[in-house]
């Protein structure tokens, strides 16, 4: 190449008029010289890179891991998209003529790429520099960093990593000027011209897309994180400044409300919003009815009926018990725990991944209220001050920044929540797999698993329809009271008593008394338990109906009616009854004559003397307790009752009746003591 | 004359065996423990179904929500999986009250049938404690009136508390026999009872189960997505993940 203008040289000196292709030639020659410097800068460029990429990076051992990814970044990608764009620069070296409109077109065709690569690296330099900082303050690491730099990149100087850390970002913009110098130099009609023209252009586009990326990334982890901030801390961050700031907004918002002032009306991003705020709603909504959905399933997991034990030893009762158990301990558990991963977990990512698009919608419509105060302002005033203009640009950076990553956010979030939904599904048809397969080995055992379903359930519409009856059965029986005992049995010589009160009244009017009595007015009575007496009225004079007036078959009087119980008459040797005529209280024990006429029915019975009787006549006869004695007739010559004729000891004699008991008496009917 | 009041004692003689009453305790006691495991077994069947309608219930909240969210408006396809996906659920839900209705019927009703036997059971054996107390109570008086000197009184007081005796004792032999011969026969009557109602348990399982696989198999074959194993889904998730992540307005924590 050096030859051509070598040639340009020696001819100058030889014609006259040369001025003009002077300074082509001189044009030329520059042109060739900066395209020399841009092949040869990009040569030792990659040679850098390549060290610290190998080199460097690998004697940095000391470091961490993730230190290091974030201050290489993403140099291989670098050093793989530089190569191959010098070898493509190289290759057109070959071809001189057309060699600049070869170099341009390699731009061109590369231009995509280094935006790509180089825009991330550009991204995460600002981090990479903090961590260099971290490092200057530790001198004894700073120290061995230093050494190892010095060792491979001596050039690097004192300044070592920040200086190669910078490299990439400072080729990177250097391309549009290389670019120009080459096309001041270059002919405009050359054909080339309008080639480099245009990557030129495309590179500074390069580095204003790659600025303008950074400026996002800056402003978007400015906004999206919501600290949780405690009342006192949100109180705290008040002051002057932000009062005015909000006071600013709110009225602008009040005058666009008021119609004042015309709102920034912008459909497309609107659209977006709407459309980002039904995916937060299907989110949350699906996260809260998966939560209530898993509740649900943990509290139907807690019932275990089958621990209970009924003591039945094989049959469908074991089979169930086994089945249920096997499906708590295994099936379910299961199912829940890969609810929980697929479903649950990922839902609560997708929900925390809506926090930031949240804040920064929130906080662009905040700066769009300070934008449009400041788009007045210019209107009116025609400047703004560099508050103003930074205000403007960061709300302009916000909605380009949401204009562009809105859609793609949603989109990935459906179609992520459409994965989720699936899984739902497919879990619950596993689910529904598990405990067929379980169930229907359980079924194969049953003893009617031949039934059809319908068969079946009649079968056990019948079966519960008979055994309900046997139920029933055993109810009844177990309720069945048996008849209580026969009420107390009456005091000697009460028998009579009672007959006498039963064919005066009636069978009706008989009551017994339940405990004892005690009388305590002139007209109560005083009775033991067990006595008979006949019902005369259910209340008393006053009205008072739990005071009955009764006859004792002697005596008459009130007697409280709770401690009277109806006496069913038993009948015990009635026949030898006959006596109608009311008896006199037990407690007199004198013979009394009486008037009533009473038919006498002769009766010859043994009976045990009760008590002891003297004899005070010749018509009566001595008794002792407990001695037996013949009956011969119940009653005296005057047909009185409460005198007995009997015979004892070979005596025969009157003896009050009342002295009397019957005694189940071992001798048949008939028998009598020898006289 | 008034009763001469009466010191309660124990009898003398044993009055009940021992071996009997030694049965009486058993059979009562496998009965009364069997009356403890049938309530409790009933209260958990009710909660368990219960709990299982509520579940339902809340899948079927899933896809209701879903379909209300106006996304359905724009995107058919979102629209068609919900749509598919609503009428799964419901008719999940349909079969799940089907389910829950023949357990009601067949296993729930059945326990409650069988427990309501228990407080007669337990009053008749009560009835029969209150006749042994007495039984015992009288004949420990015509013991003590036995014991006596027989003077006349003496005889009739006896006379009179062995006629008093005579029925209470038949009274409670009566009721003892009746709980002896009843009780271990209503204690067996449970193996026969039961039977059918767990069998139908398990069937109601099956028919269930056999509908909700096909309904969710049926499903995914709708919705297109083979169903792939627990590693490949994690990691799909964390692809998805990653793919959000890598927005600059999702907030990296």
């Amino acid at each position: 190449m050096t030859s051509h203008g070598d040639d340009a040289l020696s001819s100058r000196t030889g014609a006259p008029g040369g001025d003009d292709r002077l300074s082509e030639d001189r044009s030329l020659l520059q042109q060739r010289l900066a395209v020399r410097e841009l092949l040869d800068t990009e040569v030792s460029y990659l040679h850098v890179l390549q060290l610290c990429a190998s080199d460097i990076r690998s004697r940095l051992q000391q470091l961490p891991q993730g230190d290091l990814d974030v201050l290489f970044s993403n140099i291989d990608d670098i050093i793989k998209v530089n190569s191959r764009l010098l070898h493509d620069l190289q290759e057109t070296a070959s071809r001189e003529e057309e060699q600049v409109q070869l170099i341009g077109n390699t731009f061109l065709e590369f231009q995509e790429e280094l935006e790509q690569v180089y825009k991330v690296y550009c991204a995460s330099y600002e981090q990479a520099l903090l961590l260099v900082e971290t490092y200057r303050k530790e001198p004894e690491l700073q120290r061995e960093i230093q050494g190892i730099i010095e060792a491979v990149l001596p050039q690097a100087g004192p300044s070592g990593l920040s200086f190669l850390l910078v490299i990439p970002l400072q080729r990177i913009t250097k391309y549009p000027l290389l670019l120009q110098k080459i096309l001041e130099n270059t002919l405009p009609d050359a054909s080339a011209y309008a080639v480099l023209q245009r990557a030129t252009s495309a590179l500074q586009d390069v580095v204003t897309n790659i600025n303008e990326y950074k400026r996002r990334k800056e402003v978007a982890s400015k906004y999206t994180k919501v600290e949780p901030l405690s009342l006192r801390e949100r109180l705290a961050r008040i002051n002057t400044h932000t009062l005015s700031k909000k006071t600013t907004r709110l009225s602008q918002l009040l005058k666009q409300e008021a119609g004042l002032v015309p709102r920034t009306e912008d459909k497309e991003f609107d659209d977006l919003e709407e459309k980002f705020h039904w995916v937060s709603l299907c989110v949350t909504e699906l996260k809260s009815n998966v939560a209530a959905y898993l509740d649900n399933l943990e509290a139907f997991l807690r019932f275990r009926p089958q621990d209970y034990n009924l003591e039945i030893p094989g049959g469908p009762v074991v089979q169930y018990c086994y089945l249920a158990r096997d499906l708590q301990l295994q099936a379910f558990p299961e199912f829940k725990q890969q609810l929980e991963a697929q479903v649950w977990q990922p839902l609560c990512s997708l929900a925390k991944a809506l926090a930031g698009p949240q804040n920064l919608i929130k906080k662009r419509l905040d700066k769009l209220l300070d934008f449009e105060r400041v788009e007045e302002k210019l209107l009116e005033v025609g400047s703004m001050t560099y508050e103003e203009e930074a205000a403007r640009h960061t709300y302009q950076a916000l909605n380009s920044l949401l204009v562009a990553e809105l859609p793609q956010f949603n989109q990935l979030a459906m179609r992520w929540l459409s994965q989720i939904l699936c899984a739902f599904v497919t879990l619950q048809r596993d689910l529904a797999k598990q405990v067929l397969q379980r169930a229907e080995d359980s079924l194969a055992q049953l003893p009617h698993h031949h039934l059809s379903e319908p068969a079946f359930r009649k079968l056990v519409e019948d079966a519960l329809g008979q055994t309900s009856h046997q139920l029933r059965a055993f109810q009844e029986n177990f309720e069945k009271v048996l008849p209580p005992p026969t009420t107390q049995p009456l005091l000697p010589g009460a028998e009579r008593q009672v007959q006498a009160l039963l064919s005066r009244y009636g069978p009706g009017k008989l009551y017994q008394v339940t405990s004892n009595i005690s009388g305590a007015g002139t007209l109560d009575l005083t009775l033991p338990r067990g006595h008979i007496v006949a019902l005369l009225q259910n209340k008393d004079t006053k009205g008072n109906s739990s005071r009955w007036l009764v006859d004792t078959g002697g005596h008459r009087g009130y007697v409280p009616a709770g401690k009277l119980e109806v006496y069913h008459v038993v009948p015990t040797e009635e026949e030898l009854r006959g006596q109608a005529r009311p008896h006199k209280d037990s407690q007199h024990q004198t013979p009394e004559p009486t008037s009533a006429p009473v038919p006498s029915v002769p009766t010859v019975t043994q009976v045990v003397a009760v008590y002891p009787f003297v004899a005070r006549s010749s018509h009566e006869v001595s008794l002792q307790a407990g001695q037996w004695v013949t009956v011969l007739e119940a009653h005296d010559k005057k047909g009185n009752p409460e005198w007995s004729l009997v015979e004892v000891n070979g005596q025969r004699g009157y003896v009050p009746s009342s002295f009397l008991a019957r005694a189940p008496s071992p001798a048949p009917w008939g028998w009598s003591l020898p006289s | 004359m008034s009763w001469i009041p009466f010191k309660i004692g124990q009898p003398k003689k044993q009055i009940v065996p021992k071996t009997v009453e030694r049965d009486f305790e058993r059979e009562y006691g496998k009965l009364q423990q069997l009356e403890e495991q049938t309530k409790r077994l009933q209260k958990d069947m009710r909660k368990s179904t219960d709990a299982d309608l509520a579940m339902s219930k809340s899948a079927v909240k899933i896809s209701l929500d879903l379909l209300s969210n106006p996304l359905c408006e724009q995107d058919q396809d979102f629209l068609n999986m919900v749509t598919a996906l609503d009428t799964a659920m419901k008719r999940m839900d349909a079969f799940n009250q089907e389910k829950v209705n023949q357990i009601q019927k067949t296993v729930i009703e059945p326990l409650k049938k069988f427990g309501s036997v228990f407080p007669s059971l337990n009053m008749a054996v009560k009835r029969r404690e209150q006749a042994l107390q007495d039984y015992r109570r009288l004949q420990a008086k015509v013991e003590k009136y036995e014991e006596k000197e027989k003077t006349g009184p003496v005889l009739a007081k006896l006379h009179q508390a062995r006629e008093e005796l005579r029925p209470v004792r038949d009274d409670f032999e009566a009721k003892n026999k009746q709980l002896l011969d009843e009780m271990p026969r209503f204690y067996n009557s449970r193996l026969d009872y039961f039977q059918p109602s767990f069998e139908s348990l398990i069937r109601a399982q099956v028919v269930y189960y056999s509908e909700m696989h096909k309904i969710f198999g049926d499903l995914t074959q709708q919705l297109d997505q083979p169903g792939c194993p627990d590693e490949q889904r994690e990691r799909e998730n964390e692809a998805r993940l990653s793919e959000l992540r890598a927005l600059s307005i999702v907030a990296d924590d």
